[in-house]
C-alpha cells in the first residue's frame, strides 16, 4: 500500500488502463479523479482473487481509517454492523435509531452524541430477524426494551424511511441496558441480564461480549 | 413586519445625524486601486463550526478607506457556511436513491446598513436558489442514497452597492453569490461530500473607462461609477464546464462598449473563477496537512492567511 500526496476533488489520480477506481474517486473520460479531499492510496491487486489484476486507487474517508474518531458521515450499507437504540417495541417489529455505523472500540463511549431521532437513520427489526432459532416463539418484551442499546447488522436498505436490521447471531443483541429500577445491568447468560444493585434478573437477548 | 415572535428592531431606519465636513465635497467615491485583472484578496478557512459536518468562513479584502468619506460604505464580504448531514430524509419525503441537497442563504440582521429581518426575503431566496442549482452540478448524488444534506450560508457582512445604496442589488448581489458558491464548496469538501471537481465562482464586468469601456475581474461596485455589464460563472476547472451563469447589463459589440463581446466578458469571469479556485485548493490542502490522522480540531492558534498570487 503506497500513500501519495494530498488530493482535492477533481484531481487526476490515474488512468483506467492501469488502475481501477476505488472509494472516494470517480471516473471521467478514462481518468480516475478524486472526489473527496484526503490522501490517495494505491492498493496492489490481489493475485489470488479472480478478476482484473489492476491496482486500486482510493481516497479513504477519515472515519474508515483506524485512528480516526469521525464517523459522522458514514452511511449504513448492507452488511455493516450498527449500534442502535430501541425506540419502540411492537408485537411484530421493533423500531430503533442507528447511532453508530461500523463501530470501533472508542466509538462505544460516545454513542449518545446525537439525541434527536429526526437526525438519526431509523431502522426496523422484524420479529423473525431477532434470532436464528425458535423464531415463532419469540416474545418481543423478553428480547428488547425501549432504551436498550443493541448491536445489529444491516440486512437491507429498506424502504423510503427505514433500514432493516437483524440480530440473528451470537454476537448481536443487547450491549447496554438498564433495569426496571433504573440501574445498569450486566450479562448473566445469553438470555438474561442482572441488575448490578439488586441482583434482579431480566430477560434479554444478550450480545456475546467480545 | 410579519415576524411577531421576536423582539425586532425599530420598524423604520434610525439614521444618526451626519455632519458634513466644511472642506469641499464630502463624499468622494473610492476608486479601484487594483489592476484590471487582479482580484480582491480572499481569506478562507475550513472547519470553523465544530458541530457541523463541514464548515468554512470566507472574507474579502476591504479596500483602504478614504478619510474624507463620511458614510461608512463598506465593500467587503464576510460569509460563514456550515454543512449538516448526511441525515435521513424528512418523514414526509418520498424515496430517493440520491442525495437531496438544499441550500439556503440568510443575511444576518446587521449584515447591511439597513437592518435585515429574520424572515427570509426574496433576495435571500433568489441567491439560495442559484447557489443550490450551482452546487447540484458539482456533487455526486448517487453516493448517498436516502439521505439529505443542508447547506446554510450566513452573510455576516454584505457589500453595499452604491454610496447611498440601501439594498443589495446588481453587482453586489452577483459578488455575494460568487462568495456563497466559493465558501459552500470549501465547506462541502471539508464535509467529505463526493464532488466532481472543486467548483469556483468568479465575476467579470465591463465598466466605463476613461475613453473606452474596460474589461475587469472581480468588480466592487463602489469602486466604479458605471458598470455596463457583469457576469458570474460557476466553473469546474478540471473539466472546463460551467454550472452557473448569471449576466446583467448589455454587452453589445456595437455602440458604447464596442470591442468587448459577451464571450470576452465570460472569459474574464472564468479567469476570476480560476483565481478563486487556487485559493480554495490551497486552503483545503493546508487544512489537511494541519489535521493529523483525520481528527478535526479547531486550530485557533495558527490562523494563517492564504493569499492569492495572480
Amino acid at each position: 500500500m503506497a500513500t501519495s500526496a494530498l488530493v482535492v476533488p477533481g484531481q487526476v489520480l490515474g488512468n483506467l488502463s492501469t488502475h481501477r477506481a476505488g472509494p472516494g474517486t470517480h471516473v471521467y473520460e478514462n481518468n480516475i479523479l478524486a472526489s473527496i479531499i484526503g490522501r490517495s492510496i494505491v492498493t496492489p491487486a490481489d493475485k489470488g482473487q479472480s478478476g482484473s489484476s489492476k491496482a486500486v486507487i482510493s481516497v479513504p474517508r477519515p472515519g474508515t481509517s483506524p485512528s480516526a474518531t469521525k464517523t459522522a458521515n458514514a452511511l449504513p450499507a448492507v452488511g455493516s454492523t450498527v449500534l442502535c437504540r430501541i425506540t419502540r417495541v411492537q408485537q411484530r417489529q421493533i423500531t430503533a435509531s442507528i447511532l453508530v455505523v461500523d463501530p470501533s472500540p472508542q466509538d462505544v463511549t460516545s454513542y449518545t452524541r446525537i439525541t434527536d431521532d429526526d437526525l438519526q437513520f431509523q431502522a426496523v427489526l422484524r420479529r423473525e430477524d431477532i434470532r436464528t432459532h425458535e423464531k415463532d416463539k419469540v416474545v418481543m418484551n423478553d428480547m428488547y426494551r425501549v432504551g436498550d442499546i443493541i448491536r445489529a447488522v444491516v440486512i437491507s436498505l429498506g424502504d423510503e424511511r427505514n433500514y432493516y436490521i437483524s440480530t440473528a447471531g451470537n454476537e448481536f443483541g443487547v450491549v447496554v441496558a438498564t433495569s426496571d429500577a433504573g440501574n445498569a445491568m450486566v450479562p448473566a447468560s445469553w438470555r438474561e441480564m442482572k441488575d448490578v444493585v439488586t441482583g434482579q434478573g431480566e430477560s434479554r437477548k444478550v450480545a456475546k461480549p467480545s | 413586519m410579519s415576524d411577531r415572535r421576536r423582539l425586532n428592531g425599530p420598524a423604520g431606519t434610525t439614521s444618526p445625524p451626519v455632519f458634513t465636513p466644511s472642506t469641499g465635497s464630502a463624499i468622494s467615491p473610492q476608486y479601484r486601486s487594483r489592476k484590471p485583472n487582479e482580484l480582491r484578496k480572499i481569506f478562507l478557512q475550513t472547519g470553523v463550526v465544530p458541530s457541523a459536518t463541514g464548515s468554512a468562513y470566507l472574507e474579502l479584502e476591504s479596500p483602504p478607506r478614504s478619510r474624507s468619506t463620511v458614510l461608512n460604505t463598506s465593500s467587503t464580504i464576510k460569509l460563514s457556511c456550515s454543512v449538516h448531514g448526511p441525515k435521513p430524509l424528512p418523514r414526509t419525503a418520498s424515496f430517493s436513491p440520491n442525495l437531496q441537497l438544499s441550500a439556503s442563504v440568510k443575511f444576518a440582521p446587521f449584515a447591511t446598513r439597513n437592518r435585515q429581518g429574520y424572515v427570509r426575503d426574496s433576495t435571500e431566496r433568489d441567491i439560495g436558489m442559484h447557489l443550490e442549482n450551482a452546487l447540484k452540478g458539482v456533487i455526486i448524488p448517487d453516493r448517498w442514497p436516502k439521505s439529505a444534506i443542508d447547506i446554510a450560508v450566513t452573510v455576516l457582512e454584505g457589500e453595499d452597492d452604491q454610496i447611498d445604496g440601501d439594498r443589495i442589488v446588481g453587482v453586489g448581489l452577483v459578488n455575494m453569490l460568487a462568495g456563497c458558491i466559493n465558501v459552500s464548496m470549501a465547506a462541502l469538501a471539508d464535509a467529505r461530500v463526493d464532488c466532481l471537481d472543486l467548483l469556483a465562482a468568479g465575476v467579470g464586468a465591463i465598466v466605463a473607462g476613461p475613453e473606452k469601456p474596460l474589461r475587469i475581474l472581480d468588480p466592487a461596485s463602489i469602486e466604479h461609477e458605471a458598470i455596463l455589464a457583469s457576469c458570474l460563472v460557476g466553473y469546474l476547472p478540471s473539466r472546463d464546464e460551467l454550472v452557473e451563469v448569471w449576466t446583467n447589463g448589455s454587452s453589445s459589440t456595437q455602440g458604447a462598449n464596442a470591442g468587448i463581446s459577451f464571450d470576452e466578458m465570460l472569459d474574464s469571469a472564468v479567469a476570476a473563477a480560476r483565481g478563486a479556485q487556487t485559493v480554495i485548493k490551497e486552503v483545503l490542502v493546508e487544512a489537511l496537512t494541519k489535521t493529523k490522522g483525520g481528527t478535526k480540531k479547531l486550530s485557533h492558534d495558527h490562523m494563517n492567511d492564504v493569499e492569492m498570487k495572480t
